[in-house]
């Protein structure tokens, strides 16, 4: 999860250290599938964010519209505003 | 340049599918043999990966040399110094020269050197990662005057492939990190 963060948000700290890190939990094979599913997932996020499409369902399972959809995953998640409330 | 992971020996690689996936990226010059070889270590991943790379830069409807330039603009930005020195041996071949290059990684609003459909895809690229929120429905209306959909889906996923990609070896390279 520290690479995940460090990767999207500060990737000049990534050094020999966190991957010495990563290593005594992680084979190298492992770390290069992370790695790479990572920066998939920061590629993809941001462009299909561009897209306005949300999920189709709900957390709970419901299928919901485009509409309901946004207000639960958009630009201010009813998940973190729960979160937050909590 | 040196990598916290090292590129997988070509003799310690088995796989014929994935051996000539990595002959493929070597003849292209892009993702490059040392990526493949690095991302081989997990063949698994490796061979969709390097497939969808490579699939995606070089065939579609979209011009592969405005790809290119939109390549070397986008690892600029993520400040990846291997995807930025990589230069596709099918879009020299088809003409592409380091002027364009530089003036699409620059200034290229003000640039001759590009149409305004080619300028309107730069911005695409170029807004994408450093304020998404101008990537709109009116920055899509306007995509749309000069693109298809299915050529706008065709960059963006080309687009979003190729930065995540490169901001994984940017998490890789010694020499770009200070570490």
């Amino acid at each position: 999860m520290r690479y995940s963060e460090l990767m999207a948000t500060d990737p000049d700290a990534i050094d020999d250290a966190l991957f010495d890190e990563l290593r005594k939990y992680y084979s190298e094979s492992e770390i290069v599938e992370l790695g790479m599913f990572l920066g998939f997932n920061l590629g993809y996020h941001t462009f299909f964010g561009t897209l306005k499409f949300y999920p189709m369902f709900a957390p709970d399972g419901r299928l919901v519209s485009q509409e309901e959809s946004e207000k639960i995953y958009g630009a201010e998640p009813v998940s973190l505003t729960v979160k937050e409330a909590s | 340049m040196t990598f916290r992971v090292e590129p997988l020996p070509l003799s310690e690689i088995d796989d014929p599918e994935l051996r000539d996936l990595i002959a493929e990226a070597e003849a292209l010059a892009v993702p490059g043999a040392e990526f493949a070889r690095i991302v081989a270590r997990s063949p698994v991943h490796a061979k969709p990966f390097l497939r969808a790379m490579m699939m995606s830069h070089t065939q579609g409807n979209v011009d592969h040399k405005l790809k290119e330039v939109i390549r070397i603009l986008l690892a600029r930005f993520a400040e990846d110094p291997y995807f930025e020195s990589l230069r596709s041996t099918k879009a020299r071949a088809e003409g592409l020269s380091e002027e364009v290059i530089d003036a699409g990684a620059g200034d290229y609003e003000d640039s001759p050197l590009f149409s305004e459909a080619e300028k309107c895809a730069l911005r695409y690229a170029d807004q994408m990662y450093l304020d998404a929120s101008k990537v709109d429905a009116d920055f899509y209306a306007e995509l749309k005057t000069h693109f298809s959909e299915a050529e706008i889906m065709e960059l963006g996923a080309f687009i979003a492939l190729q930065y995540g990609m490169q901001m994984f070896m940017r998490t890789l390279e010694r020499a770009n990190s200070g570490a």
